[in-house]
């Protein structure tokens, strides 16, 4: 390092000497920033620092992450090589499945009439009726049928517009 | 006969490949000098980061993304240019990327922050310590942009020529001196404002 009088003399210029005095020697830090105000940040300058930690425990995450990516990077290219396979595997399925329907087409040709009637019986769809629970009317007509005996059931109908149609 | 023998040994420069030798070893899939190219680059990069974020963990995790970014794009570097310029163009990338995100966030609750001077006074002169206009500059840069920053750290703490850092960000050097001009008006602005008893080491000559 140049002596404190020689960085004096020399204090205006930015050589390497100069500004390594200007980084180290804090005597001379307040004349340098009234020769330069520019030196007062200039004086923070300049020294290599170390990342916490240190250096190879730094290289050593930055190394870890690299392979990491690297792995994901080689598993990525296996997936863009995958969608000739995927699309083979499509393919193949699609003529399954075409074979399939095809089949069942022909299947269903032939026994088309007696297939017919219980697919329709299917077709029924079970429903609640509404049930009224209390009933009170002046204008209804309400007709007993007369049992046959014991166990026959008991009807009576009713008779009034105001009720659902479909009770 | 002495002579010849120093020559049959190699020195530890022969030894040592320079960055691009280095860089075409990796390309011929070397992982090992890649460890080789983090470590002989780790303390450039972190400084470097460390100056434009002002803050050690932040600079680690950007040094260590530059490193990543540097080894994914690694096939794009073109061996005819430096490769420092190429590397600290990835750094000033990234730290910008990672301090106009920080700086958006950060704005409203920074803009009224002073930071409390306590061993120097100013009537009595000044003793400036080091870690103190650490701390003053990272007060007082918070007012310059992401870009300002970055070349005012490259040309007055890491010592740059204006024309390497053109380079570096791809721009004149005319817009660089632009930029050091403006950086160094609002950090004066600044240091006035917020550290009067530093500003009048500046005002002393201007």
């Amino acid at each position: 390092m140049i002596s404190c009088q020689n960085f004096r003399a020399n204090v205006p210029t930015r050589t390497p000497e100069v500004l390594e005095h200007l980084r180290k020697c804090d005597a001379c830090l307040e004349y340098a920033v009234s020769v330069d105000p520019d030196n007062f940040f200039r004086a923070i300058g300049g020294e290599e620092l170390e990342p916490p930690g240190g250096i190879d425990a730094f290289t050593a995450d930055v190394m870890a992450q690299v392979r990491l990516r690297e792995a994901e990077g080689s598993v990525a290219r296996r997936v863009l090589v995958a969608p000739r396979r995927l699309a083979a595997a499509a393919a193949v399925v699609v003529a399954i499945g075409a074979g399939w329907v095809a089949y069942e087409n022909r299947q269903n040709v032939g026994p088309a009439l007696s297939r017919s009637a219980p697919a329709e019986s299917r077709r029924y769809v079970l429903t609640t009726k509404p049930v009224v629970e209390t009933y009170q009317s002046q204008n209804a007509t309400i007709v007993e049928v007369p049992s046959e005996g014991k166990n026959d059931v008991q009807v009576v109908m009713i008779f009034d517009d105001s009720l659902p149609a479909d009770l | 006969m002495a002579a010849e023998l120093r020559l049959m040994i190699p020195t530890k420069e022969s030894v040592e490949p320079d960055d691009r030798q280095l860089v075409r070893t990796i390309r011929d899939g070397d992982g090992e000098a890649f460890e080789h190219l983090v470590r002989r680059k780790t303390s450039k990069v972190y400084s470097l980061c460390y100056r434009i974020i002002g803050n050690a963990e932040d600079a680690k995790d950007i040094a260590q993304l530059v490193f990543i970014k540097l080894w994914e794009n690694l096939e794009k570097y073109d061996p005819a240019y430096a490769f420092d310029t190429w590397l600290y163009r990835i750094v000033t990338n990234v730290a910008i990327d990672f301090m106009r995100n920080k700086q958006s966030r950060e704005n409203a609750v920074n803009s009224n922050l002073r930071l409390v001077k306590t061993s120097t006074d100013a009537e009595q002169g000044v003793i400036v310590q080091r870690k103190e206009i650490e701390q003053v500059f990272n007060a007082v840069s918070s007012v310059l942009s992401p870009k300002q920053k970055t070349i005012f750290v490259m040309r007055e703490m890491d010592d740059l020529p204006s024309s390497e850092i053109a380079k570096i960000l791809g721009c004149r050097e005319s817009t660089v001196r632009n930029h050091l001009f403006n950086a160094r008006k609002l950090m004066q602005q600044q240091l006035k404002k917020r550290f009067p008893e530093y500003s009048r080491l500046w005002e002393e000559r201007t």
